[in-house]
């Protein structure tokens, strides 16, 4: 069969010492750099690419590959340990990662985090592998109204993750899609919040908002209480520092849950591994026969999304390699970096460069092995942070938050930003608003809105496009279905209660 | 009288030895100045896109070459359409360690947005490097075949017709705008923000044209899913044999060019300015570079010294009227 030919051809490539020794390299930096805030894998492959022109490009392009899919392994590390998100797709993690590790559960997190992560990455390159090209096909029938209608889907998870409050939730949303909608329009060339200032036009960092809210304003939470600050709960014994068999058997749907929707989602060109992380959290929240309890610190609410980003690197590689489109910023660099080695990717590259697209795929197997080894002795090492009394925790926490937002965007307006959305997660955290929808709608909002305003130029305005194709009506309904669901429970539980009043 | 006459040699002495101290002076004023610590050029797009990949295929190059004795390094800026990347090189007056790689969108939106406040006036200009070709692409199973087609196609139906590009003041735009005035036809334009999402919405026929670098049309045309209808460059571009430029087709259209070029801050002394200029003309001399222009389906264009300031000027106005007869809000 030609796969298993190729796959032959593949590891003949990779196991070579050298390719070897570029897959270790490779997931070693990719795990720095997802552990490290601020810096994330575009950056580091783009400072790298010089350096490759000197290598042979199938162990220089392992390399790379190897820095995208490890920083998603690394990127659970700080999310988990001190709420500071590594990565913007990381940002999920933060909801149960952070709120295990306060339950002295910060071992299992990080151990379960690294296994779902080298279950995803593998089910990802499997399936990269064997159903790439015609994936690709059928993902180009995908554009503008349903990527609209995949993001209200995502916007309905609000649902999910509102907590106590719904109306609390939904205008934290609002106030995310505001901030979303800050920057230079792409439509009309016009500017919209940016309260003149030259600063603003290229819109606020997700990653300033993200850090702020969550680790910023944690801190600051957590400075006014007058007792001195209670460490973290270390977890004590080996045996509590990896996930139990109990704690696999509940992320059995999780594992899938990851690696389907975030391979899928992936394949998307222009959908993110936000978004697969926070669909995945949503749909695992949505199935789970305990949802109220996500939020407070349940392995399946950190399994599942980081699987999802893991799965999404092996997806986002399906439209760069059958069709040479990139579907994000790494990809977009990945194909630079293929271009200027002298390959050509497009629909013909698979056949005609056998031994890159093959060699690649071998090696992934290999990096998410070596990544699953690096990963799991670490969690030992790093659990060892939470030794750290408060007074010395706190700031390391606001120093590598300021760390890694100056490193991402090089101003210090960012670090002022930085504050201002420190103090606001503060005040939401006093007047318990919910800050897991706030980053939802600056996540999807972006994204949202093009796609609605593109769908209606394709239309020349006419609304009904959205439910007249039918994947886009399909994910509306379910998106309908999911905000009335909740609201006819309640009206029967009135009814019931009523009728108990009653009788 | 014997008095005078050394008074007179006194003087020519005197001049004399004025004369070669201030030649030995500016001798050494210019004497050449090479840079002594690493050199930033700054882009507006983000790893990957399409001014960061120049970028450092020039510091390659130039590495290559052995014509820079430091290392050059890409700062990225990205936001609002080159504002934030001007914004910050204005911020750098007088600094010989900065320079800046542009396109013409540096110039496009000073014109449309208050905000970005930085002209290429506020800028010294160093040397106009490309110029950009593009072509129209249509899908391989697409029923127009010809440029002539497409136009009839969208005058039979107005408004029908879809086109995916980039945002409102982008060259795709602009074209489409000056060939529907020119032809009196009408259809629309969806932006995208990525080059990958305008393919595939072209190739899952989402819509039905695109305006595309010849390079990046190149694949998707060898392996049989899109065709070209005409071609826009100033010189016909190699690998495109058979397909005429827009004038060919019958359309002369002509909009201001894409182009690529490298500026300083303003304030930076005049040797510093010919150092720059120096390196850029001996980088467009070398064979890699020829060879990266050829595999880039590039123009070239080099152009400096007093042209360049006009050059940049007449593409401004031409812009700026270009906007207007759209209906795009001019600021400036």
């Amino acid at each position: 069969m030609d796969v298993i030919n190729g796959l032959m051809q593949g590891f003949a490539v990779a196991m070579t010492p050298t390719a070897l020794a570029m897959c270790f390299i490779g997931v070693l930096l990719g795990t720095v750099v997802g552990v490290l805030p601020g810096l994330g894998p575009p950056a580091t492959i783009a400072m790298l690419l010089p350096l490759t022109f000197k290598m042979e490009p199938t162990g220089a392009m392992i390399m790379l590959a190897g820095i995208y899919y490890g920083a998603k392994y690394g990127g659970s590390t700080t999310s988990i340990l001190l709420n500071v998100p590594g990565e913007s797709a990381s940002v999920v993690t933060c909801l149960d990662g952070y709120q295990m590790a306060r339950n002295g559960r910060a071992g299992p997190a990080l151990g379960i985090s690294a296994i779902a992560s080298f279950i995803a990455g593998t089910f990802g390159v499997v399936a990269l592998m064997l159903v790439a090209p015609p994936l690709a096909k059928l993902s180009l029938a995908f554009s503008s109204p349903e990527y609209f209608a995949l993001m209200v889907l995502g916007l309905a998870m609000v649902v999910l993750l509102a907590g106590e409050s719904l109306t609390k939730a939904i205008l934290a949303m609002l106030v995310g899609l505001w901030i979303a909608s800050m920057g230079t329009d792409l439509f009309s060339a016009t500017s919209r919040f940016t309260f003149g200032m030259t600063n603003l036009l290229g819109g606020i960092d997700f990653v300033v908002v993200a850090i702020g809210i969550f680790a910023v304003g944690e801190v600051m939470a957590n400075m006014e209480s007058s007792e001195p600050a209670e460490m973290l709960p270390l977890p004590k014994g080996l045996r509590n520092l990896m996930p139990t068999w109990q704690d696999m058997k509940d992320c059995r749907f999780a594992f899938v849950n990851g690696s389907v929707l975030g391979f899928l989602i992936g394949v998307l060109p222009g959908a993110g591994s936000t978004i697969a992380s926070f669909l995945s959290y949503g749909v695992e929240k949505a199935v789970s026969k305990h949802p109220e309890k996500f939020g407070t610190g349940v392995i399946e609410g950190v399994a599942a999304p980081e699987g999802a980003n893991n799965a999404e690197t092996g997806g986002a590689l399906v439209p760069l390699l059958t069709l040479g489109i990139p579907g994000s910023g790494t990809t977009a660099i990945l194909l630079a970096a293929l271009v200027l080695w002298g390959f050509k990717p497009g629909p013909l590259f698979i056949e005609e460069s056998p031994a890159m697209f093959w060699g690649l795929v071998a090696s992934m197997y290999i990096g998410n092995v070596m990544l699953l080894i690096l990963n799991l002795p670490l969690v030992s090492v790093f659990a060892q942070l939470l030794k750290l009394p408060g007074y010395a925790m706190y700031p390391l926490i606001l120093g590598v938050s300021m760390i890694g937002v100056y490193t991402a965007s090089s101003s210090l307006f960012d670090l002022g930003l930085l504050t201002l959305f420190g103090l606001m997660g503060y005040a939401m955290r006093k007047l318990h608003f919910p800050t897991g929808p706030l980053v939802l709608g600056l996540v999807l909002g972006d994204g949202m809105e093009k796609a609605l305003r593109q769908s209606l130029m394709m239309s020349q305005g006419d609304i009904a496009i959205l439910w007249q194709r039918p994947i886009p009506a399909v994910l509306l309904a379910i998106a309908v279905l999911l905000l009335v669901v909740p609201l006819f429970k309640k009206f029967n539980a009135m009814r019931v209660q009523v009728i108990d009043q009653e009788a | 009288m014997k008095n005078n006459r050394r008074n007179k040699m006194m003087r020519y002495a005197r001049i004399i030895a004025m004369a070669l101290v201030s030649t030995f002076i500016s001798g050494v004023a210019c004497a050449q100045w090479k840079p002594s610590k690493p050199i930033d050029l700054v882009v507006h797009t983000g790893p990957g896109g399409g001014s960061d990949v120049l970028a450092r295929s020039i510091a390659v190059m130039l590495e290559k070459e052995k014509l820079l004795p430091v290392r050059l390094q890409v700062v990225n800026k990205t936001g609002g359409n080159a504002a934030v990347a001007a914004a910050y090189l204005a911020d750098k007056k007088g600094d010989t360690n900065t320079i800046g790689l542009i396109t013409s969108v540096w110039i496009a939106t000073p014109l449309t947005s208050s905000e970005a406040k930085v002209t290429l006036r506020d800028l010294t200009p160093i040397a106009r490097l490309v110029l950009e070709p593009a072509v129209f692409a249509v899908r391989a199973d697409s029923p127009f075949k010809t440029m002539h087609d497409f136009i009839e196609a969208a005058r039979a139906n107005p408004g029908k017709l879809k086109q995916s590009g980039g945002s409102l003041t982008s060259r795709d735009s602009i074209m489409r705008q000056a060939l529907q005035q020119h032809t009196g036809t009408k259809w629309a334009f969806v932006s995208f923000q990525g080059g990958g999402e305008r393919v595939a919405a072209l190739l899952g026929g989402h819509v039905d044209m695109m305006i595309i670098e010849p390079q990046e049309a190149g694949e998707h045309i060898r392996a049989g899913k899109m065709r070209v209808l005409a071609q826009i460059a100033e010189k016909p571009l190699p690998n495109y044999p058979g397909v005429p430029t827009l004038k060919e087709a019958g359309y002369d259209v002509t909009v201001p060019p894409q182009i690529r070029a490298v500026v300083a801050p303003s304030g930076v002394p005049k040797e510093v300015v010919a150092y720059w200029e120096e390196l850029f003309s001996k980088l467009h001399n070398t064979a890699s570079w020829h060879k990266y222009v050829a595999d880039n389906q590039l123009e070239e264009g080099f152009l400096t010294g007093a042209e360049l300031p006009k050059s940049i000027d007449r593409i401004e106005d031409e812009l700026r009227t270009q906007f207007q007869h759209a209906g795009v809000a001019t600021v400036r």
